[in-house]
C-alpha cells in the first residue's frame, strides 16, 4: 500500500509537473498566437494603407478632371456675374433720374437684353455644376457595403460624364447598350470597376481612336465590354497585368493595381474579369456577373476596403 | 476720322463663336450692354462661317476647342473668307500652347485666355473692330488710288495721243 501511495504520490508529482508543463506551453502558445494577431493587424493596416494610397492616385486625377470640367461653367458664372452687376448699376443709375425720358427706357431695354442673355449663361453654368456634383455623389457613395439593384448603364453614364474631359481629345464614345436587367451590386465598386477599365482604355489611346461600351445579358448573366482602338497588350504582359504593381504606364499614373482591384471586386460579386488584346489593334475587357449577388457575397466584405477590414 | 468712313448707325458687328452656349451669352450679354455692336453669336463653327460671309464682320471671336472644326481652321477659313476682319482666338489655359503655334496661320489679333477678364475681353474686341475699320478704310483708299492712278494713265495716254 505503502508503495501503491508512494508510487501513486510519484505520478500525482508527475502529472502536476506535467500539467505545468503543458500550462506554459499553453502560456507561449498563447503568447505566439497574439504576436501572430498583432502581425496579422499590422499586414491588413498595410494592405488597406497600399490599397488606400491605390485609391487616393486614382482619386487625385479623379479630382483634377473634375476640377478641370467645373471650369467653363465657374468661369462663365463670373463673367456672367460682372456683366450682371453693370447692368444693375446702369438701371439704378436710369432710375434714380426722375427726368426718364422714352430715350432711356430704349437704353432699359438694351440693358434687360443683356440680361437676358447673362442669366441664360448662369443657367446653364449652374446646371453643369448641379450634374457634376450629382455625379460625384452616386459615384463616390460613401457607404462601401450598400448593396442596391441598379441599372448599370446609369453607373457607365456617370463614369462617362466624370470623364469627359479625357474623352474630349480624339476619343470616340460608341455606347451599343443591350437589354439588360438591374443588377443587385455595391454600385460604387462596380462603378470603380468600369472607371478603371475606361481610364486604362484611354490611356491605351494616346492618338485618338474609338472607346466601345457593350453591354447584354444572358441567363442569370449580365456583361459589359469595354473595348479600346489603342495599342493593345503584348502577349508577355497579358499573363502579367492582374499583378500587383505591374503597370507600362510610362509616367506612373497609378500603382499598378487598378485592375488586380477591379477583379478582387468583380469576384466579390460572383463574376469574372476577362481580357482579349492584339498589340495595336487594341482591347477588350468584359465584367460579366450575376444578376444577385451570390449569398453571403453582400456582407462578406471587400478584402479592399479598410473600414470593413477594421470590423471584428 | 475712321468714323467718317462708318455707315450711319453702324457701330460694327461681332461674330462669337463656342460650343458651350454659357460662354457666348455670357459675352453676348457683357457686349450688348457696353457696346452697340451688332453681336451674333454661333455654337457651330460651320454656321457661323456662313455668317462670316454674309455678314463681314469687324471682329471675329472663337473658341479654340470645338467638335469638329477647331478654332485655327474656323478662323483660317474666315480669314480666306474675308482678310479685313480682326480675328481674336479665345483659349482654355491647357491649350495655350497649341494656340500661340497657330497664330501666324491664322494672322491673329489677339488671343485670350480662359477664364477671361470682361474689361479686357471689351478691349480687346474694341481694338479688334477699330481696327478693322482702318484696314477696310485702308483698302478703298488703296482702290480709290489705283483708280485714280488708273485715270492719269489714261488721261496721260489721251494726251500723247492728242499731241503727238
Amino acid at each position: 500500500m505503502a508503495l501503491d501511495d508512494r508510487s501513486s504520490s510519484q505520478e500525482l508529482e508527475k502529472a502536476l509537473a506535467e500539467n505545468r508543463e503543458l500550462r506554459s506551453e499553453n502560456e507561449a502558445l498563447r503568447e505566439a498566437r497574439r504576436e501572430l494577431e498583432v502581425g496579422l493587424e499590422e499586414l491588413r493596416a498595410a494592405e488597406a494603407e497600399v490599397v488606400n494610397n491605390a485609391k487616393l492616385a486614382s482619386l487625385g486625377s479623379l479630382v483634377a478632371g473634375v476640377a478641370h470640367e467645373m471650369n467653363t461653367p465657374l468661369g462663365s458664372l463670373h463673367a456672367g456675374h460682372d456683366t450682371f452687376r453693370r447692368a444693375l448699376t446702369r438701371l439704378q443709375e436710369i432710375l434714380a433720374d426722375e427726368r426718364v425720358d422714352p430715350e432711356e427706357l430704349d437704353e432699359v431695354r438694351r440693358i434687360v437684353k443683356a440680361v437676358e442673355n447673362v442669366a441664360r449663361t448662369q443657367d446653364l453654368a449652374f446646371e453643369r455644376l448641379t450634374r457634376i456634383v450629382a455625379e460625384l455623389r452616386t459615384f463616390g457613395r460613401p457607404d462601401g457595403a450598400e448593396v442596391a439593384m441598379v441599372d448599370l448603364h446609369e453607373g457607365l453614364e456617370s463614369t462617362l460624364a466624370i470623364l469627359a474631359h479625357e474623352l474630349r481629345r480624339g476619343i470616340a464614345v460608341e455606347r451599343r447598350f443591350g437589354e439588360i436587367p438591374p443588377v443587385e451590386c455595391h454600385p460604387h465598386r462596380l462603378n470603380q470597376v468600369f472607371m478603371n477599365l475606361m481610364v486604362n482604355a484611354i490611356h491605351a489611346m494616346e492618338g485618338g481612336g474609338t472607346l466601345t461600351l457593350r453591354t447584354s445579358a444572358s441567363g442569370n448573366e449580365v456583361s459589359v465590354a469595354v473595348r479600346d482602338t489603342g495599342s493593345g497588350i503584348a502577349e508577355a504582359d497579358l499573363k502579367r497585368i492582374f499583378d500587383a504593381g505591374f503597370t507600362t504606364k510610362q509616367e506612373r499614373r497609378g500603382m499598378g493595381l487598378g485592375l488586380l482591384i477591379s477583379r478582387q471586386i468583380v469576384h466579390q460579386h460572383g463574376g469574372r474579369l476577362e481580357v482579349q488584346s492584339r498589340p495595336g489593334e487594341g482591347s477588350v475587357f468584359t465584367v460579366t456577373v450575376p444578376v444577385r449577388l451570390p449569398a453571403g457575397a453582400a456582407t462578406a466584405g471587400g478584402g479592399y476596403d479598410g473600414r470593413e477590414e477594421a470590423r471584428p | 476720322m475712321v468714323d467718317a468712313m462708318r455707315p450711319e448707325g453702324d457701330a460694327g458687328t461681332v461674330i462669337l463663336v463656342d460650343d458651350e452656349e454659357m460662354v457666348v451669352s455670357a459675352l453676348e450679354g457683357l457686349l450688348q450692354l457696353e457696346t452697340s455692336y451688332r453681336v451674333l453669336s454661333f455654337t457651330s463653327p460651320v454656321e457661323a462661317l456662313e455668317a462670316v460671309e454674309r455678314e463681314r464682320p469687324e471682329a471675329i471671336v472663337s473658341d479654340f476647342m470645338m467638335p469638329g472644326m477647331d478654332g485655327i481652321e474656323f478662323l483660317e477659313r474666315a480669314r480666306a473668307l474675308d482678310p479685313t476682319s480682326t480675328r481674336i482666338l479665345l483659349t482654355g489655359y491647357a491649350d495655350r500652347d497649341n494656340a500661340i503655334q497657330a497664330i501666324n496661320r491664322v494672322g491673329l489679333y489677339h488671343y485670350l485666355e480662359k477664364p477671361w477678364d470682361n474689361a479686357r475681353f471689351m478691349l480687346v474686341v474694341q481694338n479688334g473692330v477699330e481696327r478693322a475699320w482702318l484696314f477696310r478704310q485702308l483698302d478703298e483708299r488703296i482702290t480709290e488710288l489705283d483708280s485714280a492712278n488708273e485715270e492719269l494713265h489714261a488721261m496721260r495716254r489721251r494726251l500723247l495721243r492728242t499731241f503727238l
